[in-house]
């Protein structure tokens, strides 16, 4: 008996998040840093939206924040035929100790999510590619 | 700018709905063949035209004013989102007011319900990108919650204001959703989930329609109709956000709340005059939360007292300052191109004293505000003048 070989992980969208390698290390947002006044976005800019200077650095942001709101969506997902089988899905708002705010899908069930509690950074399939590929992309779960 | 010189000559608005019968350019057409019969003119009488939708199909809104004719004028195609409407009615006034064309139309349309369903492939509805994931009702709903969380706002204040509002639908003959009974905030909250803690009642529909609005100066208006109330556009104001720590750029649906309360600062500002002057107000109620945020951003109450204000029913028909006398966005409905041209066609029946059963005793002042995309907010006021 043969093991199948592990299935590659390809962004939903590129240049938003890291797919590490190993699978149980976070991902990381790509943002930036603006050079002259410190500010950091997501996602990756080149001109700062708080002073307009020009050039910022590449930086990786999270994996952790602090959730500033949230809610429990009971209507389905975008692409998909059910909200995970009828249950739902959390979708939240994270504040990243950097500065950004994050508005991405959370994992948990609804009795989990209070505001203010910490978050991590994690990847979710969505969906296969016809390849055999996982789409995936970044969303956060309550960190303990 | 402050506007002195534009008056409203005509308007029309194909009742909002599903209409699978009818296409887009069909559904233009009879909006504008209405708005050129207010105005007691012909197509030959429009110098300028600015033609709003929010669907992806290049050169729409060109083929739309064809079926009103061919006579050679101007025609610019406008999209902001959910504020579309409005802000083809804004380059219609200030294409008067400039004096570059003594009548201008904006015509709006769309057909939200195809899109909805997939069926025109609306820009991020489906597809595989960071922004399309999270439905429009989520960034409302998170809104809503961290209300909740900081003002203590129950789920039965949002239930009010979308009971209000469908029930002011059903006095409005244009409206999308016209109940046949009085609907109460507890059968608000009984309907489906959408976003916690909004339901499918506080919520606007998908729909199809179009609106249209015809300006001239206000000479020209007095002219051909000299029995009829005089509508004048006193300001029409459009900001996009400024940059506060922490903004959200991916997925930006509900943006800085801010923007509104600058945008409306201007406007006020423009026309000289301030909230107290004003009688009516329609607003971006696509979810009901929206609108007890914009009681406080349009400066109705102060900030943290929206809630004191709705349950006084001070923003119901009969009220202080009523709000989406047509039914809003949640029951007048919202097709999205046309939204902000069907608050120009209620905004003018309450000012000519033209609105029926839902009409504002002694209406003289009217506000429209809609957002578009989180990222865009126009503020416009109105005069009537007998």
């Amino acid at each position: 008996m043969t093991e199948s070989p592990p299935r590659r992980r390809v962004p939903i969208e590129p240049g938003f998040f890291t797919i590490p390698d190993d699978p149980a290390e976070p991902p990381r947002l790509l943002g930036s840093r603006c050079r002259a006044c410190g500010e950091h976005f997501f996602p990756r800019r080149e001109v700062c939206a708080r002073c307009l200077a020009r050039g910022c650095d590449d930086v990786l942001l999270g994996p952790r924040g602090a959730l500033h709101t949230w809610t429990w969506v009971h209507v389905p997902f975008f692409g998909r035929k059910s909200a995970d089988g009828g249950a739902g899905y959390g979708v939240g708002q994270v504040d990243l100790p950097e500065g950004p705010r994050i508005q991405a899908v959370l994992s948990g069930a609804q009795r989990d999510f209070a505001i203010g509690m910490p978050m991590a950074l994690e990847l979710e399939t969505v969906r296969e590619t016809p390849e055999g590929d996982a789409v995936v992309i970044h969303r956060f779960r309550p960190s303990v | 700018m402050k506007l002195e010189n534009v008056a409203v000559l005509g308007v029309g608005q194909v009742r909002f709905g599903v209409h699978r019968a009818k296409s887009a350019l069909e559904l233009a057409r009879d909006a504008g063949l209405l708005a050129l019969a207010d105005a007691g003119l012909d197509l030959r009488g429009v110098g300028e035209a600015f033609v709003g939708y929010i669907q992806p199909a290049p050169m729409v809104g060109i083929k739309a004013m064809k079926e009103l004719g061919l006579t050679g004028l101007p025609v610019t195609h406008v999209e902001n989102a959910s504020a579309t409407g409005l802000v083809a009615f804004r380059e219609a006034a200030h294409a008067v007011a400039s004096g570059r064309a003594p009548v201008a139309l904006a015509l709006g349309f769309d057909k939200m319900s195809e899109m909805a369903r997939g069926g025109q492939g609306g820009r991020g509805i489906g597809r595989d990108s960071i922004d399309s994931v999270i439905l429009p009702a989520a960034y409302f709903a998170l809104w809503a919650m961290r209300r909740m969380h900081e003002r203590g706002t129950k789920p039965e204040h949002f239930a009010k204001i979308a009971a209000k509002n469908w029930n002011h639908g059903a006095l409005c003959p244009v409206a999308d959703r016209q109940a046949d009974h009085r609907v109460t905030p507890e059968e608000v909250l009984a309907s489906a989930k959408i976003a916690e803690p909004l339901t499918a009642m506080m919520a606007c529909p998908a729909d199809d329609g179009a609106a249209c609005a015809i300006l001239a100066t206000p000479e020209w208006v007095r002219k051909l109709h000299p029995g009829r109330p005089l509508v004048r556009v006193l300001a029409s104001a459009l900001q996009t956000e400024t940059y506060t720590p922490g903004h959200t750029f991916v997925g930006p649906v509900v943006g800085p709340s801010t923007m509104s309360r600058d945008t409306a600062n201007e406007a006020y500002r423009d026309a000289g005059l301030g909230p107290e002057d004003v009688d009516l107000a329609l607003c971006h109620d696509a979810f009901a939360n929206e609108e007890l945020e914009y009681y406080e951003l349009l400066g109705f109450c102060p900030e943290g007292e929206g809630e004191k204000l709705l349950e006084a029913g001070e923003t119901a028909l009969g009220g202080r300052i009523p709000f989406n006398t047509d039914g809003g966005l949640i029951a007048r409905g919202h097709p999205g191109g046309p939204t902000g041209l069907a608050m120009v066609h209620e905004v003018v029946h309450q000012l000519r004293g033209e609105a029926g059963d839902r009409q504002v005793e002694g209406a003289r002042t009217a506000l429209a505000h809609l957002v578009g995309g989180g990222s865009v907010c126009t503020v416009n006021l109105f005069e009537g003048v007998s």
